[in-house]
């Protein structure tokens, strides 16, 4: 019988693989074995994404190994999330500071590339991303939004052109009274910390690692205010 | 017999449906690596101009393989547009061999270029799409337009009209495309090469402007407009509009495959097999006059990257050798106006084309996406492609020269900000459209460098 380090060591293997059968299969086998869901979450699939991510920042791994592991990823969370919900109901110490994001490159823009690296990364790294795609009207961005209750909206842009469309955006949620449900993070090759600013977003980044980090602050700062309200 | 267009269309509405996620992973992604597996096509980062005719060869059978193997993804009907034997084959064998741009005196005629051919390469002049405040953007395509050396010239995308924001698909699209164009017929009069060709309707990011421009005050049937195909080996509507609206008015399509090195196809190998199976598709579904080879570095952009120039390399050579056709290749270097790097990562960049059978367009300075780019660099991308081509430089030579290079300017992919420069007007006297004194002495010294370095028929 394997013991409880091995499972893991399995687990973030499956996810280094970007095998979304073993993955499933790895955690199911683990949580059978009665490994606690929490270190299969931290210490096993987390582990293995973060290991992607610096291969992939590193140029040693490259785009469909991203999208597996994202795959493999969100395949085992299905498992083990009911799981971990369940047994820590209420238990703020695992209260994690991932969310629902909503992602799309804004209307009239086709450029995905770097949007769908972000989505990657965020699934990569346990959030669960919606991802809309291209070219995306910014009342359908906002429709999704709430019906998946999602924490965060996520916006591309690579034009100069398409850029105003997240500011459009923004002033839309506030015109519909609902800016404070949602965070709003934009990118793209244009896309300045000072535009971001300037349009009211709650913040930007420069590249897939830093959207990660950024998203989860954002999560941290939505949960704190509603803790406090 | 040739497919029309109506033929691709009926085939985007009634092809095998596939969700996007399913092509890239499963039509593109794995088909591609096991081609890479089955033709063991490797590269290495010391060989940036490889003389290896096995392995150009082999990446060209790899690419036709992919190309008859998945087709073409309509994203707007999410279908698969399939072709039948001897189809792609056909579609190569009646690209254009040579075509000409331009008008009267000032015509030029590209023409598919060869391995280590000693004819010079056209000069295409200009900063690809990059966006421009509206008062820079005459000047700055003066700057390349006067450029003897340049044969057609391009330019960036204006940002404002009347200092208006432009909006994509809006109806300011079609006024600020217009603009574009006039500044573009202005700019060639005043230089006095008012025939010259054109690569444009920058501004047109839709098909909205582009359809406003076709007019003979505008873009003429003599230019060329471009037609971008999505990653990877994908069309839509949309875009195919460009192509569609162009072939009773006769002008040029050039195909934009903008190959994603590290993307889908993985390494440098499967990249370059992306990119020969898109040039084959995009002369039937875009109906390709020309190709422009652009593939990008998935985290630096530029194409003056390693990885980026070995795959403009391999492609160029591969067509050369088994289907010639036209091939004009974008340098997009990393670093801005008024950095020695920028000059060299240029110099690397033309001598890469140039000696594997590509024609220059460029420079996108800064990655394009400021609008720090000038005439002054793509004057030497023109020097230095013909230093080239006349001194008959073997790709051996070339390769040794580009690695020189390298060590000159690589380390700008480490900088977090990149190397951006300066804007066009901090580089040039906006009175007399010259280069500052600072700019232009960087730019001789490193000429001087360069001749120093081998590159002996440079004037
Ligand atoms: C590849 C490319 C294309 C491909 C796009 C393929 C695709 N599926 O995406 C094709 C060929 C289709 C294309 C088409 C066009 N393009 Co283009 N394209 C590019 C290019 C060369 C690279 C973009 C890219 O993929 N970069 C790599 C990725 C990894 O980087 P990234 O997108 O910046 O993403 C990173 C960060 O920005 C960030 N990020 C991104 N999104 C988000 C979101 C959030 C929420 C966060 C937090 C972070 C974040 O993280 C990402 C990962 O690190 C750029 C040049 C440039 N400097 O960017 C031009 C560029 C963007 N294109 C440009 C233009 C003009 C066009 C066209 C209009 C050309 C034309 N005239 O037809 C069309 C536009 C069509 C349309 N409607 O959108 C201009 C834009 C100028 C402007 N006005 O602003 C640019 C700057 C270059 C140029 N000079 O032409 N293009």
């Amino acid at each position: 019988m394997a013991n409880e380090q091995e499972h893991l060591e399995r687990i973030k293997q499956t996810i280094i693989d970007g095998d979304n059968q073993a993955s499933v299969d790895a955690v199911k086998e683990a949580l059978a074995a009665g490994v606690d869901p929490l270190p299969i979450l931290n210490e096993g699939l987390m582990v293995g994404a973060d290991i992607v991510g610096k291969k992939f920042e590193s140029g040693e791994y490259f785009l469909p190994q991203l999208m597996l592991a994202g795959r493999a990823l969100k395949a085992a969370m299905s498992v083990v999330e009911p799981v971990l919900k369940e047994k820590y109901v209420g238990d703020e110490a695992v209260e994690r500071d991932t969310g629902i994001v909503v992602i799309a490159t804004v209307q009239t823009d086709i450029h995905d590339i770097g949007k769908n690296i972000v989505a990657s990364m965020l699934t990569a790294s346990g959030f669960e991303v919606h991802d809309l795609g291209v070219d995306v009207p910014i009342k359908d961005i906002i429709a999704r939004a709430r019906d998946v209750k999602a924490n965060i909206i996520g916006c591309s842009a690579l034009l100069t052109t398409s850029m105003p469309f997240m500011r459009d955006l923004i002033n839309l949620l506030e015109a519909m009274g609902e800016r404070e449900h949602f965070k709003v993070m934009v990118g793209g090759a244009s896309v300045t910390p000072e535009f971001a600013e300037r349009i009211g977003a709650d913040g930007t980044a420069p590249n897939a690692i830093q959207a990660v980090k950024l998203a989860k602050r954002l999560i941290r700062e939505q949960r704190e205010a509603q803790g406090a309200g | 017999m040739l497919l029309s267009y109506h033929d691709i269309m009926d085939r985007a509405l009634s092809g095998p449906y596939l969700n996007e996620e399913e092509w890239d992973l499963q039509k593109i992604a794995m088909t591609t690596a096991r081609l890479v597996e089955k033709y063991k096509l490797t590269w290495d980062p010391g060989v940036i101009v490889p003389d290896d005719p096995g392995l150009v060869d082999a990446v060209f059978e790899a690419g036709l393989e992919l190309a008859k193997e998945v087709g073409v993804y309509s994203r707007s009907t999410e279908r698969i547009v399939e072709f039948e034997p001897g189809e792609l084959e056909e579609g190569m064998r009646l690209m254009p061999q040579t075509l000409v741009m331009g008008e009267g005196k000032d015509a030029r005629t590209l023409y598919a270029r060869k391995i280590m051919d000693d004819r010079l390469p056209l000069v295409w002049a200009g900063s690809p799409g990059t966006p421009f405040p509206e008062e820079l953007f005459l000047p700055s395509v003066l700057s390349w337009a006067q450029e003897p050396i340049v044969d057609m010239v391009t330019c960036g995308t204006l940002m404002h009209v009347d200092g208006r924001e432009i909006r994509t698909a809006d109806p300011i699209e079609i006024i600020a495309t217009r603009r574009e164009l006039q500044y573009m017929r202005q700019a060639l009069r005043r230089v006095g090469r008012p025939g010259m060709g054109m690569l444009a309707a920058q501004s047109s990011v839709s098909e909205l402007g582009d359809l406003a421009v076709a007019h003979p005050d505008y873009l003429r049937p003599c230019d060329s407009h471009l037609v971008p195909m999505l990653n990877e080996l994908k069309l839509d509507h949309r875009n195919i509009a460009r192509a569609v609206n162009s072939i009773e008015y006769g002008m040029r399509n050039a195909s934009l495959p903008c190959v994603i090195v590290g993307g889908l196809g993985g390494d440098a190998p499967g990249s370059a097999v992306v990119n020969v199976a898109s040039f084959i598709v995009s002369s039937l579904a875009f109906l390709a006059d020309y190709h422009l080879c652009h593939p990008i570095h998935v985290r630096h952009i530029a194409t003056s990257t390693r990885s980026v120039m070995w795959v403009e390399s391999v492609v160029e050579q591969a067509f050369a050798r088994n289907a010639p056709c036209i091939i004009v290749s974008d340098i997009y270097p990393k670093s801005g106006a008024l950095t020695r790097e920028l000059l060299y990562e240029t110099a690397a960049n033309a001598i890469a084309i140039t000696v594997s059978g590509g024609h220059l367009e460029g420079c996108g300075s800064a990655d394009g996406n400021l609008p720090n780019a000038t005439g002054l660099e793509a004057r030497l991308m023109g020097e230095v492609g013909h230093a080239v081509a006349r001194q008959g430089m073997t790709l051996q030579e070339a390769n040794a020269l580009i690695l020189k290079l390298l060590e000159k300017y690589e380390h700008v992919f480490d900088l977090p900000e990149g190397n951006p420069g300066v804007r066009f007007d901090q580089a040039y006297d906006m009175k007399t459209l010259r280069p500052i004194p600072e700019w232009r002495q960087m730019y001789e010294e490193v000429k001087a460098e360069l001749k120093e370095m081998g590159l002996e028929a440079l004037g």
